[in-house]
């Protein structure tokens, strides 16, 4: 009689002590991954702070083509609007912002696609540095992403498995979203921006 | 449901892309010149600059001359290279990787993560502009790479360095084994000359396994004798993205 009663104690208590681990472990993965959220943020910030360097550059040289050029800052000022806090990452918040950033993505590469066109920006120093520092940008958001992807993927996993997605869901650990391999990325989005003007 | 499992598949061939690439088998020193672009004393020359360099501030170069990189993006090349091998300390990932791919004639260079604010991605291709392209196009290979490499250090020193508060104990221990050896070997001489061939110089020799000899011979390749030190090998550094190409 006695005995069951502690017993039943025990598996208390062991259920307990193994319900605050796990909630611990969701807690830390969940840390990681809004240091990682923080370290893709300052990357795209990285990009967006480049743009009016770039815009600058761009404008000095006679006759550039206008719309081009108005495109990606129209499409940097939505995507400096699209903020996401690291609280909010569910996977729908991170389409968005994922699709605000690569109209962007999309609207820089034509940009650069059209500078093609004009030699004598291409030949100056200025340009072809301003070109690698986009690059370089370009590459760092894609190594972040990886990373942010690599955490979440941690995360995730352990929120939806049982018996730990009990724990989950009791205190409010929710699924959190991707950044999806974008299909086609060379191919630039459509954007029209003829709507805006 | 489905969806997310082909993201996973995809992630994983990603990686595999990434890192399957046939890169070469990390090296015996810093420079590894596969496509036979500089002579071997230049490469020795490189290689002993490199070697002080990374002795005194951490700081680790790889240079990388390779025949082709096959359909490879110069960037995932070289970037694959500086992770897989760990250019770079662990903690201040100040590695630096310099490719130079000869099918297609690129140029790549690129930063750790912990590098980046002395050498931008603009520098960089400063660098490759001014420096490695003009000397490059006349072949002169080890010229090029001499002159960028000594202005990357200019513009890194003072960043790094190598005894910080971390790793104090790291170099300290192998001073001591020399030290240690330099007297021994002293004493031993001290004893031979006055014994000759008495039981003194048997007590002597006694310190000197012949391993120690074996592994003690100072020639700068380090690694011949027995499981000594391989130019201290790559640290492990990390990579985030910076750097720049170029053609030449």
């Amino acid at each position: 009689m006695n005995k069951k009663i502690w017993i039943g104690l025990g598996v208390i208590a062991l259920v307990i002590f193994w319900g605050i681990g796990s909630r611990n472990s969701m807690a830390t993965s969940d840390q990681e991954v809004k240091a990682s959220w923080a370290n893709v943020q300052s990357a795209y910030q990285r990009r967006s702070d480049l743009i009016p360097n770039l815009v600058k550059t761009v404008q000095g040289v006679a006759n550039f083509e206008k719309s081009t050029l108005t495109a990606v800052i129209q499409a940097r000022a939505s995507a400096t609007q699209m903020k996401l806090d690291a609280k909010d990452l569910s996977p729908e918040n991170l389409q968005k912002f994922q699709a605000a950033q690569s109209s962007l993505s999309g609207a820089l590469s034509r940009l650069l696609v059209v500078t093609e066109n004009y030699p004598q920006l291409r030949a100056t120093e200025n340009f072809s540095e301003l070109q690698a520092q986009l690059e370089g940008t370009e590459n760092r958001i894609k190594e972040e992403r990886d990373r942010f992807n690599t955490s979440v993927k941690n995360y995730n996993s352990i929120i939806v498995t049982f018996p730990s997605n009990l724990i989950a869901s009791f205190s409010g650990f929710a699924e959190k979203g991707f950044f999806q391999a974008e299909a086609g990325s060379e191919k630039a989005p459509e954007v029209n921006f003829d709507e805006k003007k | 449901m489905g969806n997310r499992v082909w993201l996973y598949i995809g992630l994983i061939l990603i990686n595999l892309q990434v890192f399957g690439q046939d890169i070469p088998a990390k090296p015996n020193g810093y420079v590894l010149d596969q496509a036979g672009l500089m002579k071997s004393d230049e490469v020795q020359q490189l290689e002993q600059k490199l070697r002080g360099y990374a002795d005194t501030t951490s700081t680790q170069f790889a240079i990388v001359l390779v025949p082709t990189i096959g359909n490879s993006d110069p960037y995932d090349y070289a970037i694959a290279i500086g992770k897989t091998w760990g250019v770079g300390q662990k903690d201040k990932n100040n590695g630096v990787v310099i490719l130079v791919s000869m099918n297609n004639r690129k140029i790549r260079i690129v930063t750790g993560r912990g590098i980046e604010d002395v050498l931008p991605d603009a520098t960089c291709k400063r660098i490759i502009n001014r420096i490695l392209k003009p000397y490059f196009k006349r072949g002169d290979y080890y010229g090029g790479l001499d002159v960028a490499t000594t202005e990357m250090m200019q513009r890194a020193s003072g960043q790094f360095q190598s005894e910080g508060s971390t790793d104090s104990e790291g170099i300290p221990v192998v001073v001591i084994i020399v030290l240690v050896f330099v007297v021994l070997t002293l004493i031993n001489a001290y004893r031979n000359r006055n014994g000759g061939s008495g039981p003194g110089s048997h007590g002597g020799g006694m310190f000197f396994p012949p391993v120690f000899f074996g592994g003690g011979g100072f020639d700068r390749g380090g690694s011949s004798g027995g499981g000594g030190f391989d130019f201290g090998g790559f640290g492990g550094g990390d990579f985030g993205g910076g750097g720049a190409g170029g053609d030449f």
